[in-house]
Order: C-alpha cells, then structure tokens, then sequence
C-alpha cells in the first residue's frame, strides 16, 4: 500500500494540451475517484499513473518514488479496464495467474494466490473457463482477480463498470466498495457517472478540460460545489441554475424573488442555483406550471415551469398535480447556492 | 415461393460454375485411369479404367519419371520453407508495425504492396541475375528467396490487418502484468493469432507448391527442380505420354487439396480479415 502524488503533471498530444498541470496527493489506503465529462483528461492521468502514457511535464510518485521514467511493470500498480482486457485464450485461473507466471513466481504461491482471490469473488466455479464462457459481470470480476493476485501497491480501475446493464453495475458497485474496505489498498477509479463517483469515493476530483474543478468528499462536493461546472456536474437530477440579482438579500430571478444567504451585495449579477429536492411544492410560494410530473414511487420528479425557464423540482412521496396546473414552489434558502455571473466562481 | 425461386437462381449460377471447375479435373482424373491407347478416345469414361498408370509413376519407370520421387520432395521442401519463412517474416513485421507501432513501419509495408505494381513476370529476369549474382542458380535456396519475396508484402499487409483487430487494451494489461515485448508476443500475440497465421502459412505455402515461371527459370538440374517443372518436361517430346502426365499432375493435385481442406476454417476467415477494416 502507498500513496500517490501529482505534481504539476502536465500533457500535450502533438500542440494539443490535456492535462494543465494537475497536483493531487492521495493518502495510503485512499479510495480517489476521477470525475468529469468525456475528453476532460481523467483517463489520460490514470493512464500517466500506470505508465501507459508518457508524462509530458511534472512528476507522479508511487510510495514517495518518482515513477515517471519507471516502466508500467515495475510501479506495482495493477489496472482494471473498461473493456476487461482478459486474454481470451487462457482460463480464468491463468488469466488471473499471469503476471505471477511472468515474475516466475512458484507454482504453489500462484494457485495459493488464485484460490484466496477466487474466494474473495466467489469465482471459484468459473477457475477452468474460458471468458467467452463467462457473462460480464463474471469477467469483470476476474479482470478484478488478476489486479487483486498480484497484490499491488495502487488499484486503478478504468470506467470498469460502464459495459455492465444498470442492475449489475450497482451491485458491482458494492462488491469494489466491499473490497477495498477489505484490501485497503489505494485506489485511483476513473468515471464519468457521477453517482458511482459519489457512491464508492473517498475523495472525488471533478476534472474539466484537464484541470481540476475541485477535490473533497463526496457530500463537501454535493454542499459547497466551489464552481458552476460542480454545480451541475455533481447531484441527479442536476442543479436549477438561473441568472439573477441580489437585492436585499434575495436574488431577482425569472420575475420572481428568491430567498438565498451569503455574502453577495445588493446589485451584484449572480447565477442562483437551487438543488431540485431543495424545492417543495408548498401552498405559497413561487409560481409555478407543472409540465411533466414523473412519480418513481418513493420520490416524484416534477418539471415545472417558473416564467419561461424549466425548473426541476423532486418531491419526496407522491403528486396529485397534473400537466398545466399550477403550483407553489418553496425554495429552501439554506439550500441556495450563489455564483459569480461572470467567472461562475461560489460566492 | 420467393425461397424456392432465390434458392433456384443460385443453383442456375452454382451448377455452371461447378462444371466449369470440374470439367478439367474430370479429364486429368479419366487421363489418369485411362492406357495409352484408350486416353483420346473421347469417351467419358474408359473402357478398362486401370491404375497402371500411378504405378508407373510410383516407380518411376518412365524417362521423364526417374526423379520423380526427388521433384516431389523438392517441391514439398520449397513449399514447406516458403511457408515457414515467410510466416516469420510476415508474423514479425505485422507484430512491430501493428502492435510496437515501429516509427516507419507503415511506409515499409506500403513500400513493399507497391512492388505489386510490377507484375512478378517482369521481377523474373532482375531475380534471376541476382540469384546467378549471389551464386545461388540451382540451388532451392534460389526459389525460396525469390518466393518469399513475392509473398511476404500481402502476407505482412493481411496480418497486419489482423493484428490491427486485436483489442490495444490487451497488450496494455500485459505490459502492466509485467510481459516484455517478446513475451508479449509469444503469449498473448501469436495464440490470438493462429488462425490468420495458418491461413497466411497455407498461403505461402500453396503459392511455392504452385510456382512454376520462377521454378524454370532458377533452377534447371533434374534433382533441384520441383515435380511442377518436372511436369513441364513431358511437353518436350512430339509423342507425350499423356496418362502419365496426367497421373502425376493428379497425385500433385492432391496435397494442396488435402492441405487446403484441413485449414478451410481458417483460409476463409483468416483471409478475409483484412478485407474491411472493423
């Protein structure tokens, strides 16, 4: 087990640059999530991570060891990929015994290792076949095996999950949180779902067109979103952004006045941004046409619109309202985040 | 109905090609079984149908047979070296182009399709002046340079295709489990290849099996030309023995048959892999 450091990692493909000099210091035992839209260079620093791209400036260190000019075998890190990437020619057990076999390894230690990481993933049944044999959850576990036998230093997990049908993927969600809670090993997982990001994290870091955006626990990123782009990257359905004034203490937005706090000064232009389960349909309030209502049993999704503008609102229990009735909405004002209208910076 | 009529425009196309293709085997095949007498009788099949004829070749008591056991392994020894060596050429050079991504790589293989431009009869004559050059007139050696060279460009250019639908992400998880490039190859690369390399190798191989323009003109000595230019030699003479002639062509017939039939999986998928880029 080790940590991981970024320091001012920077990349460029040809004159295009990815990564704008990223720094990040994971701790022994971390569970990191990388998140962020397609394109937005998260692949790309975990691909730097494991070797499997050059470093074009800065420096990443594994266990306080420089890595950059280290060949990806010799960091002590293992990947798991998108794809699985499991040799379809070898069996469950020789795919997972393979990198033991390459490091000549004793054939005891390998089939001891296999078995424990066998048992760890209930793949005991599946040790003799093929992964043509076996359905994507099954395979996915055994890319999981291969990375768990050689008992590395960092796990990195690359959009593992985004090949698997929706059910699987959340319970393949519970077995990686499960195992890491178990190995305690340090782990770099890239996706671009925010709810895997929230659910499995330690720490997120939202990443946007090869920066940064933020870094912090899931629900510091969910409270206090430091910029419009976490704002509305983090939380499902995404945040009601709308622009406004701040008079008196509230914001003047699509015709109506909005309660908010913080320390934005009369005049000033914001963008207020209220989470959809922050708002309730209440007997006064801002007036509002329901368009869609979307009941989901526990919870009830409604599109309503205030003025001109759509607003998301998401009830806990259920709705009488129907399409073009018209309702109270009442924001909660501890609730309301307040951004800068020109830089999108939290106020 | 429209079943019937689409199953039957098929047979209208099948059953005339089929013939096509047959007729002439049919006729060394009744050359083969037929005496000398009986051969251009014109029958479609001999009155006393005989297998004298591959016994004769068999035990080469013929003048134009009495090496026909050294052609036979002549050709099998060119065949199989053209084959082999070519495989090594082709499977190395697609695993470098394709898989190391070598700087250049792309341009030596486009570089050696475009020797496909000039038509391999007008290669004859600089080849044989090189081989006289390198002293290797006569010797099989001569056939099987110059056949590799004919077959290597589109045997790299189908493997590289191949190679190319191999999933990147498979090297990448061995280069992190901790395979160096060689290993890399010979553990995942060539087990995930096999079937496109035993296509290429058939290939190769049929191609020397069959060579004949090359095989005349680089080697001329009874013991180092291969059975088809032994084959050639009965035309010499006013009065060929046709039947025999036609029963050694028939059993030359046969390996590349045989060959062809065991690997036909492979020769239909191998081949074809290159044909549209996935």
């Amino acid at each position: 087990m080790a940590g991981v450091s970024f320091r001012e990692v920077v990349k460029t493909f040809g004159k295009t640059r990815v990564l704008h000099g990223i720094s990040l210091d994971i701790t022994d035992g971390e569970f990191v999530v990388l998140v962020g839209p397609s394109g937005c260079g998260k692949s790309t620093l975990l691909r730097m991570l494991a070797g499997l791209e050059d470093i074009t400036g800065g420096t990443i260190a594994i266990d306080g060891r420089v890595v950059n000019d280290v060949d990806s075998k010799d960091r002590d890190i293992a990947m798991v990929f998108q794809s699985y990437a499991l040799y379809p020619h070898m069996t469950v057990r020789d795919n997972m015994g393979f990198s033991l076999k390459l490091r000549n390894e004793k054939q005891a230690l390998i089939d001891q290792r296999v078995a424990t990481a066998a048992k760890i993933l209930n793949l005991e049944p599946y040790l003799g076949r093929y992964p043509r044999e076996l359905s994507g959850g099954q395979r996915q576990r055994v890319a999981m095996g291969r990375a768990i036998v050689r008992d590395p230093k960092v796990f990195l997990f690359d959009e593992p999950l985004s090949n698997l049908d929706a059910k699987l993927r959340v319970a393949m969600r519970t077995e990686i949180k499960a195992l890491h809670q178990r190995l305690k090993t340090t782990t770099v997982y890239v996706t671009h779902d925010q709810i895997e990001a929230m659910t499995m994290a330690d720490r997120i870091a939202v990443m946007n067109e090869g920066r940064i955006e933020q870094l912090g626990r899931p629900l510091e990123l969910y409270d206090r979103p430091a910029n419009l782009f976490v704002a509305q990257f983090i939380g499902s359905p995404a945040m009601n952004i709308f622009d406004g004034v701040v008079q008196s203490g509230a914001v003047e937005a699509l015709g109506v006045r909005w309660p908010a706090n913080g320390g934005a000064s009369d005049g000033q232009r914001v963008r207020y941004g209220i989470r959809p389960e922050h708002l309730e349909p209440a007997s006064a309030g801002i007036p509002a046409e329901v368009v869609v209502v979307e009941p989901m049993g526990a919870e009830t999704e409604i599109v309503a619109k205030v003025g001109d503008a759509p607003i998301t609102v998401m009830m806990r229990g259920r709705s009488n309202a129907g399409p073009g009735e018209r309702i109270h909405l009442a924001p909660q004002a501890a609730h309301a985040h307040l951004f800068d209208a020109a830089s999108g910076i939290r106020i | 109905m429209n079943k019937f009529l689409r199953e039957a425009k098929l047979w209208l196309i099948a059953i005339p090609i089929l013939l096509w293709t047959l007729l002439p085997i049919y006729h060394i095949f009744l050359f083969s079984i037929s005496s000398k007498d009986s051969a251009f009788s014109g029958a479609l099949w001999p009155d006393h149908p005989t297998l004298r004829n591959f016994g004769t070749v068999f035990r080469q008591e013929h003048f134009y047979l009495h090496h026909f056991w050294e052609q036979i392994w002549n050709s099998l020894w060119i065949a199989v070296a053209v084959g082999v060596i070519t495989l090594f050429i082709a499977t190395c050079a697609a695993f470098a182009i394709s898989r190391l991504k070598v700087r250049g790589g792309r341009t030596v293989m486009n570089a050696a399709l475009f020797t496909y431009f000039i038509p391999a009869a007008f290669l004859a004559v600089p080849m044989y002046k090189a081989m006289g050059t390198y002293g290797l007139l006569n010797s099989r050696w001569s056939l099987v340079l110059a056949m590799v060279t004919l077959a290597s460009p589109y045997a790299i250019w189908v493997l590289k295709q191949a190679s190319d639908k191999l999933p990147w992400e498979l090297d990448e998880a061995a280069r992190i489990d901790g395979a160096t490039p060689l290993q890399l190859f010979r553990l995942v690369y060539l087990p995930l290849m096999m079937p496109s390399l035993v296509a290429i190798g058939t290939y190769a191989l049929l191609l020397a099996w069959n060579e004949y323009l090359y095989a005349f003109l680089l080697l001329s000595h009874e013991n180092t030309i291969p059975l088809a230019v032994g084959l050639g030699h009965f035309l010499a003479s006013d009065d060929s023995p046709w039947e025999l002639l036609m029963a050694t062509a028939l059993i030359y017939a046969l390996p590349p048959a045989a060959i062809y039939y065991a690997f036909r999986r492979y020769m239909v998928g191998g081949l074809t892999v290159g044909a549209v880029k996935g």
